[in-house]
């Protein structure tokens, strides 16, 4: 059995002639691994997931689950996949019975396992008292989790989830993330999408991070903790906006590791780590220089502050 | 890998399970109702209104002739309905993202979602015949039941299979599903129609290649007509479809719309 279960190949997808939505991406996820793949909006994650769906086709490059190509051979690819793609419409004239006992023959499933397996998802999701209902009475938060409960129906080793807690209230982004931690006990191989980086961090082993369509950044959850831990944060607000040749000055201060540019006014002051006294002296010399200063919070600096000094350094918004 | 043979019978399931998803969907989206009560209740306003306030024609092909005129109404409405949403459906209300990420070839989906619109349209057309029947065989014995009917049904299936394949066609192609429904509805009900009277009436040219022209042939077998000729000596307009290349032109539209509308459907993709 091949131990890496999801890989692309140079993954390219070009919309028209001038827009690249994902820019030769590679990557490998080995079975039991649980990925983020994380970005702002419009980086390329919908995009390479409904390629690793067969939802559409790459440019170039190739998409393989558990080594043959999607695209190419969806039927033997897709068999042990589950995946929620984006925000799906869920036939509201059918009831939650109708729709996952037609997607339990999809899977080849037997009679008495769609039934076991009905009463165990909707159980999971939450809609047990739903069965035969009409799905069109749903709210958004009940189509989503049926959604999910299709996702998992048939039992896959493969999951593919898009932005999984979206449209989800807390008490359902609390559940869709025992679900996945669960699925990780299971040896079932999660690659999933966020633009919630805090999400991704509480569930993940590593995290893939996108850019503008290419791939910036791959590292464990926790190597990137603890380089992160070497780091403080401090997020400054002044009263008036900062000119370059003020920046500039800022930037010398010893101990200030680097200064990124928030708007006109506020700015993330990154530090080595060191004692609080440095915190404080950042504080007394920017005061001594002159500055007007409205708001000063210091914070440990987490996935999200990695993410956008990784976007920062490559020319992005900082 | 499978044999060539395992293949094909899991894409032949995989197709079939579509056709049962697809009627359940029509049966829960009330469409069956109303199509099967529109096949029933409109042969049957040719029976009761002469029962009550006339009498009924003189000969069986005469009734049958009159009753039948109705049914292309009946396979338009019943073609759109079923068929106006079928492919454009999933790509509008997004449920695609469930269907087509399912380890299936999209194209048994497709194939078995034309199935799933034509197979409940040939059953509409089919009770409107039963009743049609009935009501012969209640009027004037079952002697009333001529070749020339069964010639009738024939011709109206194989024009059902060409309607639902335009409208199949425009489902594949279009944006949205209202779109694709009046489209389709319009074109069988208005446009063809107009664009084969102008043709026929203005400039005196038989427009064989249109398939509306050749939906008299329903009611026209019973009137034994034929071609009767246009051209310089005929008054303008004086054509008839002739049965057989009406045959060969509706058999011709069925293959050629759905085989695109299948291809344009495959191409498609959830962008």
């Amino acid at each position: 059995m091949e131990d890496c279960v999801i890989r692309t190949e140079n993954l390219v997808k070009k919309f028209g002639n001038n827009i690249t939505a994902v820019d030769d991406v590679s990557f490998e996820i080995e079975r039991g691994e649980v990925v983020g793949y994380l970005g702002p909006n419009g980086a390329g994650k919908t995009t390479t997931i409904k390629i690793l769906t067969n939802l559409i086709e790459p440019t170039s490059g190739r998409a393989c689950i558990n080594g043959i190509d999607v695209n190419r051979y969806p039927k033997e690819a897709l068999k042990d996949v589950g995946s929620l793609i984006g925000v799906p419409g869920v036939y509201g004239y059918l009831t939650p019975n109708e729709v996952l006992t037609y997607f339990g023959k999809v899977y080849r499933m037997s009679k008495e396992k769609i039934d076991q397996r009905i009463e165990e998802v909707l159980e999971m999701v939450n809609l047990s008292g739903w069965r035969h209902s009409k799905i069109e009475s749903f709210s958004t938060g009940m189509e989503r989790r049926l959604a999910i409960g299709k996702s998992i129906f048939h039992e896959p080793s493969i999951l593919i989830l898009d932005e999984p807690v979206l449209g989800l209230d807390p008490e359902g982004i609390r559940e869709m993330r025992e679900l996945i931690k669960g699925f990780q006990e299971k040896d079932v191989t999660v690659f999933l999408s966020s633009h919630l980086l805090d999400e991704v961090s509480k569930v993940c082993d590593s995290v893939i991070f996108l850019y503008d369509g290419k791939m910036i950044e791959r590292d464990s959850v926790e190597r990137i903790d603890q380089v992160m831990k070497q780091y403080r944060l401090i997020e400054v607000e002044f009263l008036e906006k900062l000119s370059e040749s003020d920046l500039d000055e800022l930037k010398k201060i010893p101990v200030i590791d680097k200064v990124e540019k928030i708007n006109q006014t506020k700015f993330r002051i990154m530090k080595k780590e060191g004692d609080p006294a440095s915190t404080a002296d950042i504080l007394r010399r920017t005061i001594e220089e002159g500055y007007d200063i409205i708001s000063y919070s210091p914070k440990k600096a987490d996935l999200e502050d990695f993410y956008v000094s990784l976007v920062g350094e490559r020319g992005g918004p900082k | 890998m499978k044999s060539i043979m395992e293949d094909i019978s899991e894409d032949v399931k995989n197709t079939c399970l579509t056709v049962s998803f697809e009627l359940k969907k029509h049966f829960r989206m009330k469409r069956m109702i109303i199509s099967f009560a529109l096949a029933i209740g409109l042969p049957l306003i040719f029976y009761i209104v002469p029962r009550i306030w006339a009498s009924f024609p003189d000969t069986a092909e005469e009734f049958a002739n009159l009753n039948l005129s109705f049914v292309n109404l009946l396979i338009i409405i019943s073609g759109s309905l079923f068929a106006g949403d079928s492919v454009v459906g999933e790509f509008e209300e997004k449920t695609g993202l469930l269907l087509f990420s399912t380890p299936q070839r999209h194209s048994t989906i497709f194939i078995g979602k034309y199935i799933g619109a034509l197979l409940p349209t040939l059953a509409v057309v089919s009770i409107y015949y039963l009743t049609t029947s009935l009501e012969i065989i209640g009027i004037y014995g079952t002697g009333g039941i001529s070749i020339e009917f069964f010639k009738s049904f024939f011709i109206a299936l194989v024009y059902t299979t060409s309607a639902v394949s335009l409208i199949f066609f425009f489902s594949s192609i279009l944006k949205r599903k209202i779109t694709s429904t009046l489209l389709g509805f319009f074109s069988l009900m208005m446009i063809l129609p107009i664009t084969s009277s102008v043709l026929q009436f203005l400039v005196d040219v038989e427009p064989w290649y249109i398939l509306t022209y050749f939906e008299g042939l329903i009611t026209d077998v019973f009137v034994g007509a034929g071609p009767i000729g246009g051209g310089p000596e005929g008054q303008p307009g004086q054509f008839s479809p002739d049965f057989y290349t009406g045959l060969i032109v509706m058999v011709l539209y069925t293959l050629i719309l759905f085989s695109v509308g299948v291809f344009m459907a495959n191409r498609r993709r959830m962008e």
